[in-house]
């Protein structure tokens, strides 16, 4: 008996997956790729919600082309290899374009596909300099560089807080890696680097690293990496009586992060980001519909919604979905983003991206240094 | 520097050790090895942070941290043997005479399943333990141990002694002993072994909750794939020390704990989990028994 009752219950939730098929209709579809599940989900759910409030604007507005606009979402839960096979899902969905990937090591595995099939992809997070530097025509970022990033970071200490002993740490990923090299190549020669290392993401115990690092005395620790292994690195660096100060990149900087450290532990941890969308009062329409309808906004949720406009008014101008017309007209035109005109570059780089640093307080982050 | 990295290599090995017990517990006595057994760790961490995050909503962690700690504790190691006692009679009883590569397949879609079942009533994201310890702790000789470091390794220690007492002196413990050694005798001599095959399982998983519980707390962090990794970790440990050994399963599990803060502190901390499995390849080779294991004796 139980056994039947245990079949039917699988057969029943089996159904409703199933059921969840839809019709198909003359549309144009946008792909959205990024971690849906997995450690790093938030971020991809901060995407979403962002590029779905910029869809819902345009669809009520009537659509471009004649045609209502629909988000196909790709899972690539922060993994290369699922990557890969989530761009060819698009890709033969049908995508016009997409937005994603958030990791750089899934961004860019995944730009062979949308360069081979021809469509343009705008990824609203992956910072690494290598994704523009292939010469593709079709990748572009809305988001600044890992070089820029670091530069800022390496002023930072020296101009601001004049310390010199470093200890650096990463997470071995093409993004973390890749920032913590920038930001090692940008230190220059008068900064001691007395540590320099990686450790895996996804695990928890990270005490060995944090007490040979403790044992050389830095004065500041810069980790390059994403806000689950930030957040236990200083926690427990603070367990084993670390206490000097950590700094990381825009990866790091999500409410998650204090909430693995702990309030007492993340005070005072300095973090490389865009400037505060909260003081642009061209961003403060979408903050206000964000808020209203997700919550709290993410730190990406604005560049989803900035990247998705921009293709949809390239695609709007190029008066066709083919890929070719629509990445000229990436290329050529100007829009209108949440911080401003965004121009970009030849490589698809936005042409000036400024980086400032943050500091978390009270449990909160807020805008600290400007260079 | 080393003493602090010895304690901090003692507490991973701890929680390595009461994991590796239930592998080598149920290969003692099934030769199977166990692969959901890491899963149910997986589900003690996260039990743990639902009733701990039950009593703080209740208000008796404000009250009496103590027995919200205590009952939390309690009810995960009841739960948690509740899902290692239905494992066993649905995914391995009806299998028990099949060939041997059924329940091992069977294992492994178990570990698929609930991690996939916790994925989705909990959620993809990672979870926060409720309540937050202080990093205060003892401090001698340049080194600090936070007391819950100190808790795990003493809660560790005191489950593997409690385990050994109940296998060398209590009657089940010797019953478990005959069935490890032979099935059918043990039967024939009148012990009942579908309750010992049972009793082993619901030992194994309720240690593999505290180990759960207390990773839940020590690092704050859970999600639901924790158990993989720890699963192969804890594995490793067992075969290390001689699998169906007990004592060499908490030797496994402390030995590998040490190896991989000692490599990961003077050699790179890039390779911390290529340490473990270059120690077992070495062992594998020299003593493919394990460290404490007995070469098998062909049964005739």
């Amino acid at each position: 008996m139980r056994r039947i009752t245990i079949f039917l219950i699988t057969v029943f939730s089996l159904t409703i997956v199933i059921s969840g098929c839809r019709k198909k209709e003359d549309v144009i579809k946008i792909g959205i790729a990024g971690p849906m599940t997995g450690a790093q989900a938030k971020m991809g759910t901060d995407f979403k919600n962002g590029v779905a409030l910029a869809v819902e604007e345009w669809n009520n507005k009537g659509g471009i082309l004649g045609k209502k606009i629909e988000i196909i979402v790709g899972d690539d839960a922060a993994d290369p290899k699922q990557a890969v096979s989530v761009a060819n899902k698009l890709v033969n969905e049908g995508a016009a374009g997409i937005i994603g990937h958030f990791n750089s090591s899934c961004s860019i595995p995944a730009s062979d596909v949308y360069n081979r099939a021809g469509i343009p992809m705008i990824t609203p997070a992956s910072t690494n300099p290598r994704l523009t530097e292939r010469g593709y025509k079709g990748v572009f970022r809305v988001c600044g560089r890992d070089d820029q990033q670091g530069l800022i970071a390496a002023g930072f200490l020296k101009n601001k807080l004049k310390i010199k002993r470093i200890a650096i740490i990463h997470d071995k990923t093409t993004y973390g890696q890749g920032l913590a090299d920038e930001f090692k190549k940008h230190l220059g020669s008068n900064a001691e680097i007395i540590y320099y290392g990686g450790i895996t993401q996804g695990d928890k115990d990270f005490k060995t690293v944090l007490t040979s690092i403790k044992e050389k005395k830095p004065e500041i620790v810069y980790f390059g990496g994403i806000y689950p292994e930030a957040g236990l690195l200083v926690k427990q660096s603070r367990e084993i009586n670390l206490t000097a100060p950590f700094m990381s990149g825009d990866g790091s900087i999500d409410p998650k992060f204090i909430e693995i450290a702990g309030d007492k532990a993340a005070e005072g941890t300095y973090l490389t980001f865009s400037p505060d969308p909260k003081n642009i009062p061209a961003a403060k329409g979408f903050i206000e519909k964000y808020n209203a309808r997700h919550g709290e906004l993410g730190p990406y949720s604005i560049y989803a919604y900035d990247a998705i406009n921009i293709m949809l008014s390239a695609i709007k101008e190029a008066n066709t979905t083919e890929g070719k017309a629509v990445i000229e007209k990436l290329h050529s035109m100007e829009f209108s983003g949440s911080f401003g005109k965004i121009k970009f570059t030849d490589k698809g780089d936005v042409a000036d991206s400024p980086y400032v640093v943050w500091i978390t307080k009270n449990g909160k982050f807020e805008e600290y240094w400007k260079p | 520097m080393l003493l602090q990295q010895l304690i901090n290599g003692l507490t991973l090995g701890g929680v390595y050790a009461l994991i590796a017990l239930g592998y080598t517990m149920v290969y003692g006595i099934l030769e199977l090895i166990n692969f959901a057994h890491g899963e149910i760790y997986m589900l003690g961490a996260y039990l743990g942070i639902i009733f701990l995050a039950f009593f703080t909503a209740a208000g008796l962690t404000a009250t009496s941290l103590p027995i919200a700690l205590f009952l939390t504790v309690l009810l995960t190691i009841i739960f948690c043997s509740a899902y290692g006692f239905a494992m066993e009679k649905t995914a391995y009883k009806p299998l028990r005479n099949a060939p041997r590569l059924s329940p091992l397949i069977s294992a492994i879609g178990v570990s698929i399943f609930l991690q996939n079942y916790v994925m989705l009533t909990q959620g993809a994201t990672d979870k926060v333990f409720p309540y937050k310890f202080s990093s205060a702790g003892f401090q001698f000789l340049n080194v600090n141990m936070t007391y819950l470091q100190a808790i795990i390794i003493a809660v560790s220690a005191l489950l593997m002694l409690l385990l050994h007492l109940f296998i060398q002196k209590t009657r089940i413990g010797k019953a478990m002993r005959a069935t490890a050694q032979d099935k059918t005798m043990a039967s024939l001599v009148g012990i009942n072994v579908d309750i010992i095959i049972s009793a082993t399982f619901v030992i194994g998983a309720g240690l593999a909750a505290v180990a759960g519980i207390m990773v839940a707390a020590y690092y704050g962090l859970v999600n639901y794939y924790i158990g993989y990794i720890a699963g192969i970790k804890a594995f490793t440990a067992a075969v290390l020390g001689g699998i169906g050994s007990i004592p060499g399963a908490m030797l496994g599990g402390i030995v590998l704990g040490l190896v991989e803060s000692i490599g990961a502190a003077y050699i790179s901390s890039e390779y911390k989990d290529a340490y473990a499995f270059i120690i077992l390849i070495i062992i594998l080779l020299i003593k493919p028994s394990g460290i404490l294991g007995k070469t098998a004796e062909e049964k005739v």
